[in-house]
């Protein structure tokens, strides 16, 4: 212990640029880890915290919510097929909108009042109980979406403007990481008709199923799917899995947190593998004055120990800074269950990677320092 | 010089773990620049390929495509500004289409179009389409008779474009009457009328953004640079990918910096003797770059066929698209963060004094 500190002590460029390229290397972990969850969540939150069992899309749509329309017909059958309770229209679009004196973007979902679809995340006020009241989502609270707020649609020429009066706050209900609003489906008609005047039909993007007390959903979306032309039901959960881009952010996140798991532990191993070499002198000697192998490699495990929990404590405050200044937009956040994780993850990585060192400091022969020899190879 | 280049042929083995994690790191490097270009290159397609001086949205929209309207009036006063040559519309529906032969459906955009993009011929006649090229993946032929959207509406593949996606999906380049069939048959709640369209792209002369905005009172104009960076998500993603890719620049800097003066810290000795014996300081130097820079070559190679390899395996939803300037890009950022990594010893070698080579030093 004492020997491993008073070595850092004495040589702190060097010990201090390795765990700052720990450090490094941990933030962009945490970094990424955080933004998958956040993007993700921001994505489909809506989708997430909603209560239908089942969403059936249009096959057409590949499960893209923004593509999918449901016709009468289809509708009509879905309701009749064996194990639905209760079959309601859910409709999604983005609108242009005036809240808190700001024209910016929002999402409107209009779902049946008390029907399968509504949010499931309320943590402020009610749900809406007329055709001009909406949840929002609670992250937007500050941007005008409070309640008691009213949130304009900008409605284009010849369409009637219409607003919607904020009377409840939920958790993470964002969808394509815009503010969002739950609506009665009669309010979503109206909005949709403001910014077009000239639709001739404005239909549910999907319709939301609750499933019978006991059925399964899975099974009951099978069946939706089987059973009624051009559809693809979904359970709530494969909506979310199976929404486009989700799949394929991440898997390529996952691909490069696996490259940055590797390269952690490797900067690390490379560092205290050439130490050790360069120490191969002064460690023969204390071999060859009495001092065992165990306090040796203790005292280079203890510095890859310090070395690692500095740099993710490094990585822990920058990154606690960077939130401070836009994360919060992306819904990043310093959690320290994910922290403490990524850092055990690494200190692991770091441990086995550098059993190389270790390995060189066991192999050493205390008679080499009569002779000249050092650290085999 | 020699002597450097030696060592690297003669002890490879003392290189070896530098090179494997500056492998790692270039390998990353080009997987995430892969990503940022696939996603940006993807998505932007269609606008880019535009021959544009302006693209004027409805104002209401947001600088939104598929928000925007304009209609035959808005479009008459913008024909009058001054300046003002040539005006065309422009629209985007994006749907699934079934292909002929295939299970699996594509994602198209199909945009109507009157002034031809770069890369792509006029108009082709109502009901037929140019597709770019990547729909081929989707097992889309010259030919074939694609059905768009849950109404089924049957579009002809004419030809191949290429580089003209859109919001990653798959372009047909069709007429805007074949696009305004296709959009009020698939999206009824968006119909559009004879006459609207989304945007229109204005070419002329001098500054046409404002004096297009201050005649019709109702559109918002970007330049075409301006309108690929309003497309959703393009900002963002450009700007946190780019913050990755930096931070990992900096990493492989710290990572070369602490090899090299580790490696010099180390020949402290066999230094003062080459110096005692007339090697100069800058020679010396140059020898630690010029190694830091090899395996800084050579770790590029490794990597650089890795990712290749890379995207040979990954599926094809993977928005992955490794571009020569992204390898030169990706090239030049690592030989640069080499150099200045190594640069960290030369206070080392500078301060070795020759007189040490006599002693216990050597």
């Amino acid at each position: 212990m004492f020997l491993a500190l008073t070595e850092m002590r004495r040589a702190k460029v060097r010990f201090g640029l390795l765990a700052g390229a720990v450090g490094l290397l941990v933030l962009l972990i945490l970094f990424q880890q955080a933004l998958l969850t956040g993007l993700v969540n921001q994505f489909i939150g809506a989708l997430k915290n909603q209560s239908a069992d089942v969403l059936v899309y249009n096959a057409q749509a590949r499960k893209n919510l923004e593509g999918s329309i449901i016709l009468d017909q289809q509708a009509t059958a879905i309701a009749a097929v064996d194990g639905v309770a209760v079959a309601a229209p859910l409709g999604e679009g983005t609108f242009t909108v005036v809240a808190g004196d700001e024209e910016q973007d929002a999402v409107l979902f209009g779902y049946v009042l008390g029907g399968p679809g509504e949010p499931t995340t309320l943590i402020e006020g009610r749900l809406p109980e007329g055709a001009r009241e909406a949840v929002a989502s609670s992250r937007n609270a500050d941007d005008g979406f409070d309640i008691g707020d009213t949130v304009l649609i900008v409605a284009n020429p010849g369409g009637t403007e219409t607003v919607f009066t904020v009377v409840g706050l939920a958790e993470e209900i964002n969808y394509s990481v815009a503010p969002t609003l739950f609506v009665d489906f009669a309010g979503y008609e109206t909005a949709r008709r403001a910014v077009n005047p000239d639709a001739t039909l404005v239909l549910p993007s999907v319709i939301a199923v609750r499933v019978t007390d006991g059925a399964d959903p899975a099974e009951v979306a099978a069946a939706i799917t089987a059973g009624v032309d051009g559809t693809e039901a979904l359970t709530r959960q494969q909506a979310v899995d199976g929404s486009p881009g989700v799949a394929s952010v991440r898997q390529s996140f996952s691909l490069i947190l696996l490259l940055f798991y590797l390269v952690v532990p490797l900067v690390t191993g490379l560092f205290f593998l050439i130490i050790t070499f360069q120490k191969a002198g002064a460690l023969t000697l204390l071999r060859a004055i009495g001092s065992p192998a165990g306090p040796l490699v203790r005292s280079l495990l203890i510095q890859v120990v310090i070395v690692v929990l500095s740099g993710a404590a490094l990585a822990t405050v920058l990154f606690w800074i960077a939130t401070l200044f836009g994360g919060g937009s992306l819904g990043i956040t310093v959690e320290p269950v994910p922290v403490v994780a990524t850092t055990l993850a690494v200190l692991v990585l770091a441990l086995l990677t550098s059993l190389a060192a270790v390995r060189r400091v066991l192999r050493i022969d205390p008679i080499a320092a009569t002779t000249g020899g050092g650290v085999q190879v | 010089m020699n002597l450097a280049l030696t060592e690297l042929r003669r002890q490879p083995s003392r290189f070896a773990v530098a090179t494997v994690v500056l492998t790692f790191l270039s390998l990353l490097l080009l997987l995430l620049g892969g990503l940022l270009d696939g996603l940006y290159l993807g998505s932007t397609g269609a606008i880019r390929a535009q021959r544009a001086d302006v693209i004027a949205y409805s104002e209401s929209a947001r600088d939104s495509f598929l928000r925007s309207r304009v209609t035959a009036d808005m479009r008459e006063t913008v024909e009058g500004v001054d300046g003002v040559t040539e005006v065309g519309g422009l629209g985007f529906t994006l749907l699934g289409a079934t292909v002929p032969g295939e299970a699996d459906l594509a994602d198209v955009a199909v945009a109507g179009y009157e002034l031809a993009p770069s890369g792509v011929p006029d108009p082709p006649p109502a009901g037929r389409a140019w597709a770019d090229d990547t729909l081929q993946d989707a097992g889309v032929s010259i030919g074939d008779t694609l059905l768009v959207g849950p109404a089924a509406t049957p579009i002809v593949v004419d030809g191949w474009v290429e580089d003209t996606n859109y919001l990653q999906q798959g372009a047909l380049w069709v007429t805007l009457g074949t696009w305004r069939e296709v959009q009020n048959a698939n999206r009824p709640d968006a119909f559009v009328a004879d006459g609207v369209v989304q945007v229109l792209i204005v070419r002329g002369d001098g500054d046409l953004a404002a004096a297009v905005d201050e005649a019709t009172g109702s559109t918002s104009s970007l330049t075409r640079d301006q309108a690929v960076n309003a497309l959703p998500g393009v900002k963002a993603q450009s700007s946190t990918f780019n913050v990755i890719i930096y931070s990992t620049l900096a990493v492989v800097l710290a990572v070369v910096g602490l090899f090299f003066s580790l490696l010099t810290l180390e020949r402290t000795g066999l230094y003062g003797v080459l110096k005692a014996i007339g090697a100069s300081t800058r020679r010396l130097f140059a020898g630690v770059v010029l190694q830091a820079v090899a395996v800084a070559v050579l770790a590029f190679a490794i990597g650089g066929f890795l990712a290749w390899l890379a995207d040979r395996a990954l599926p094809g939803e993977v928005p992955l698209q490794l571009t020569v300037g992204r390898y030169v890009f990706t090239f030049v950022a690592l030989i640069v963060a080499a150099v200045l990594g190594s640069a960290i010893s030369l206070r080392r070698v500078t301060r070795i004094d020759p007189a040490s080579a006599i002693g216990s030093a050597a």
